[in-house]
Formats: C-alpha cells, sequence, structure tokens
C-alpha cells in the first residue's frame, strides 16, 4: 500500500543580505565570520499522513509554506528537522511547469522532463503520444516552446506528471490555470489516479475545488498546522477565519 | 547497475538537449567545433615549428595532441562552473541526480572531441604518420573523461557557493594552458621539468603522445600516474559533489 507520512517537519532559511557571493566577499566573510544572516523558519512541527487512494487538500494563505512544503515532501528541499516516510515515487508539480527550455520544441521538453522524472527511454517513447494528446497539443510537437502560452506550458507539465505513473502526486496550484475544459478533465485524472491506488496533495487557493476533492485538509498558517481535518469543517473555520 | 543506467540516459538526454540549443540557427554548424583548434593549430605551428619545434620529432602531430586535449579539458571545466545555474529552472522542480548535468557536459566535449579526432587523423596522414595512433589513443580519452568529469563535479558544486568562480576559472584555465607542454617540451630543462610535474594535464598528454606519434607503450610510471590522478579526481569529485548536492536547489 502506497503511503507519506510526514513527522514534524521543519524548514529553516538563512535569508543573507550580502549582497556580494564572489570567492573573496564569502572568504573574507567567513574568516571575519560576520556574515548577517537572518533564521526564516517556514515550516515547523508540520505532520501528516496521506495512504493510497486519498486526496489531501492543503490550504493557506500566500506565503503560508504550502510550496515549501511541497519542495521538502518531494526531496527538492532539504528538511532542517523531523522525517518523511514515503513508500513509492514522488511526483512534484511546483509553479509553472519543469524548467522548461523556451528553445526546445515541445517533444524534446517533454523528454528532457520525463526523463529527469525518472522515466527511462522506452517508457518514455510509449507514453510520449498519450502526453501530447492530454495537453491538446497534437498540433504543436514541433514548435519551440517560446510561441507556447503559459496556459500550453501548464498542461504540458501536468500531462507529464500524470503520465510519469506517480505513485504519490503534489500538485501545488495546478488548477490556478487552464480552461475549463482542461480543468474538467484533469480533475477526472486525479480522481482516477487516486481510485487506482496514488496518493494525491492538491494545494490550492480555489475552496470549490479543494472541496469537490479532498475529504481530509490540511490548513497551513505561518509555517504551522493551524487545522487538520474533514473538508467541510476545516473550510468552515477558513472562511470564516478570510471571509471572501 | 539501475543507477548508472539511469545516469547515463539522463546524462545522455541533457547532451543531446544542450547540443541542440547551442547550435539552434547556426549554420556553420559543427564547422565551429573545429574552427578554433584548427586556428590555433595553425598559427602556433606557423610561429614555432621553427624554432621550438626542430627539436620535436613530429612536431605538427605533438603540438595538435596537445592542443586538443588541452581544449577539451578547458572546455568542460569553464562550462561545469555555470551549469548548475543554468539549469536552475529543472533544478527547483523535479528532484534528480544533479550528476547527470555534468556527465553531460562531459559527454558533450567528447562529442566535439571526435571531430578534433578526424582534424587529427587528417594531419597524421600529411605528415605520413600510422593511423593506429588514433585507436591507441581511446583509452587515453576514456581515462581523461574521468579525470575531467571528476574536476568538473568539484568544480560545479564550489560555484553554487561563489559567484564569480566562472570568472575565476576562466584566468585561472589561460595560466593552465600555458603551464601545460602544448606548443613547447619539457624535456631537458630539469627546473622546468619538476614544476610541470605538478601539472595532472601532463601525464594524460605524454602517454596519449607517445601512443599517437610512435604507437609505442609510454613510460609506466606516467600510465601509472595518469590512472592514480584519474582514480582521485573522481573520487574526490563525487564526495564533494554529493555533500553540496542537497543545497543546490535553495542556494541558486
Amino acid at each position: 500500500m502506497v503511503y507519506l507520512e510526514a513527522q514534524n517537519i521543519r524548514k529553516d532559511f538563512n535569508i543573507g543580505f550580502v549582497k556580494n557571493q564572489g570567492a573573496l566577499a564569502r572568504t573574507l566573510s567567513f574568516l571575519s565570520g560576520k556574515e548577517p544572516t537572518k533564521k526564516l523558519i517556514v515550516l515547523d512541527g508540520v505532520s501528516f499522513k496521506l495512504d493510497g487512494g486519498d486526496i489531501l487538500g492543503i490550504i493557506g494563505r500566500n506565503g503560508a509554506g504550502k510550496s515549501t512544503l511541497i519542495r521538502v515532501l518531494s526531496g527538492i528541499y532539504p528538511m532542517s528537522g523531523g522525517s518523511v516516510h514515503k513508500d513509492g515515487n514522488i511526483v512534484p508539480i511546483v509553479g509553472l511547469g519543469y524548467g522548461f527550455h523556451d528553445r526546445l520544441t515541445m517533444r524534446d521538453n517533454i523528454l528532457l522532463s520525463s526523463s529527469l522524472l525518472g522515466q527511462s527511454r522506452e517508457e518514455i517513447r510509449e507514453r510520449l503520444d498519450h502526453i501530447v494528446e492530454f495537453a491538446e497539443l497534437g498540433d504543436f510537437v514541433n514548435t519551440k516552446l517560446f510561441q507556447f502560452s503559459d496556459g500550453m506550458k501548464h498542461r504540458m507539465a501536468f500531462s507529464v506528471a500524470i503520465h510519469s505513473s506517480p505513485d504519490i502526486l503534489l500538485l501545488d496550484e495546478v488548477f490556478e490555470v487552464g480552461d475549463q475544459g482542461f480543468r474538467s478533465r484533469s480533475s477526472k485524472k486525479i480522481l482516477e489516479l487516486a481510485a487506482k491506488g496514488s496518493g494525491v496533495i492538491l494545494v490550492s487557493h480555489e475552496l470549490k475545488m479543494i472541496e469537490e476533492h479532498c475529504r481530509k485538509v490540511l490548513w497551513l498558517e505561518n509555517g504551522k498546522v493551524k487545522m487538520i481535518g474533514r473538508t467541510g469543517n476545516v473550510l468552515k473555520y477558513y472562511r470564516d477565519a478570510f471571509p471572501s | 547497475m539501475k543507477n548508472v543506467r539511469r545516469f547515463l540516459e539522463q546524462s545522455l538526454t541533457l547532451a543531446v538537449m544542450n547540443f541542440k540549443l547551442r547550435n539552434e540557427g547556426s549554420y556553420l554548424g559543427i564547422i565551429w567545433y573545429l574552427l578554433n583548434p584548427l586556428f590555433m593549430f595553425l598559427l602556433l605551428l606557423l610561429i614555432f615549428s621553427r624554432n621550438l619545434g626542430d627539436d620535436i620529432e613530429h612536431y605538427p602531430i605533438y603540438l595538435l595532441t596537445g592542443i586538443i586535449m588541452t581544449n577539451f579539458f578547458i572546455a568542460a571545466t569553464s562550462e561545469s562552473t555555470r551549469i548548475l545555474r543554468a539549469n536552475k529552472g529543472t533544478i527547483r522542480s523535479i528532484n534528480y541526480r544533479k550528476e547527470s548535468l555534468i556527465g553531460s557536459i562531459v559527454l558533450v566535449a567528447v562529442f566535439s572531441h571526435v571531430f578534433e579526432l578526424l582534424m587529427l587523423g587528417v594531419v597524421m596522414v600529411i605528415y605520413d604518420v600510422s593511423l593506429w595512433g588514433i585507436f591507441l589513443y581511446l583509452p587515453v580519452i576514456l581515462l581523461f573523461s574521468l579525470f575531467t568529469l571528476g574536476v568538473c563535479l568539484v568544480l560545479a558544486a564550489v560555484a553554487v557557493y561563489f559567484m564569480d568562480l566562472d570568472n575565476i576559472w576562466s584566468f585561472a584555465s589561460k595560466l593552465l594552458w600555458f603551464a601545460t607542454p602544448i606548443f613547447y617540451s619539457v624535456s631537458g630543462y630539469e627546473g622546468l621539468s619538476k614544476v610541470i610535474m605538478i601539472n595532472p594535464l601532463y601525464y594524460f598528454i605524454m602517454v596519449a603522445r607517445e601512443f599517437v606519434i610512435y604507437q609505442e607503450a609510454p613510460e609506466a610510471r606516467f600510465v601509472l600516474m595518469a590512472i592514480i590522478i584519474a582514480t582521485i579526481s573522481i573520487l574526490v569529485g563525487i564526495i564533494i559533489f554529493r555533500k553540496f548536492e542537497k543545497r543546490f536547489a535553495e542556494m541558486i
């Protein structure tokens, strides 16, 4: 059974104020021991559990630590404390896509990001058509990405992620872009993956989407878990705290 | 084993993409890869063949072997001081082994080296030296690639912390170019050869020249030194890179 368990995750950033990061300046400030930094605690004591088949929603205001949590869970950032136990491969989508290269074609970008996500060449070759088809970008396979709109890039990233056979899928604000048609197909695909036993974490500002997909919601506030529990319950308090 | 395969596959994909990006819109294409070493070779040949080159057998081949090997090393290492920052986008959105990026640099260097070898082959035919030397050269370049990979791993990791390392390295590699016996020979200069001995490139180039020019087994101590240097380089490279790798995403 697929699962993900986070215990007491803590993440600090040392925010530096030194403008010059050259070799000489670094060495001098290291020797004098006077590099001014400020410790910023972005995540503090975050714990939760995700079973296969579950879709967990994460809500919170800007700067609450949602994207950092996704990056820590997927291993992009190291943790400052706590632990993550996982079973299966984690595929995240943070921000707008996978750092695609504007001067490469869509096909090349798909090959590259799928390969970095750990797929073998045969697997990628098999799935390329499905990826393109799901993103509805069949006419643009050999078009360079600088001519794509943000929405197109985003559809492509989402399509790459769900076709990379994720055991645990971490989605950071994927519904904020994309038109109605793509949204409903994505949402169907997410439910389908969950039904097959994958675990999904869904970060969103759109409470309606959270309501539709998640049974459980985690509310992050200033890096701490403000509340975790049944969706209806948590959203009720959240809406009271931040009436729109 | 599975990890090695994934490393090679990712490196290869990255190298192909890197190659595509670099040659976008360039009609001269691969000729660009040849122009630089070709001009360097002709220029140095013109200047030095009469005086420095008189004492060296098959000076043109001696010279060209030195040029293409040093070029290989300098091209790969200078790229490594920039590679992580250039791939900031993927590093901050996917958790993958960043060693593949460094592997791709060395693969690109090997690829352009193939064209330089063709050029070497032509020069060998012109000066009537047996082409067998090129086959003997292949294991040398394999060893040399491992050495270069190690150095690139260290430089790439350090460049994340020292933003101006690319400037420092481009200066250092100019010094290295003159500190390597590319167009001169150290035999007969007691003091100079002692200084040159600390230059790791020296051993690889010496071994390569023995193979290419004379098709003879080089002195065992040179071969041994080359093997030791390559091993140390790759081990130190992997250790240092892995130690810093975790922090790359938040440092760049």
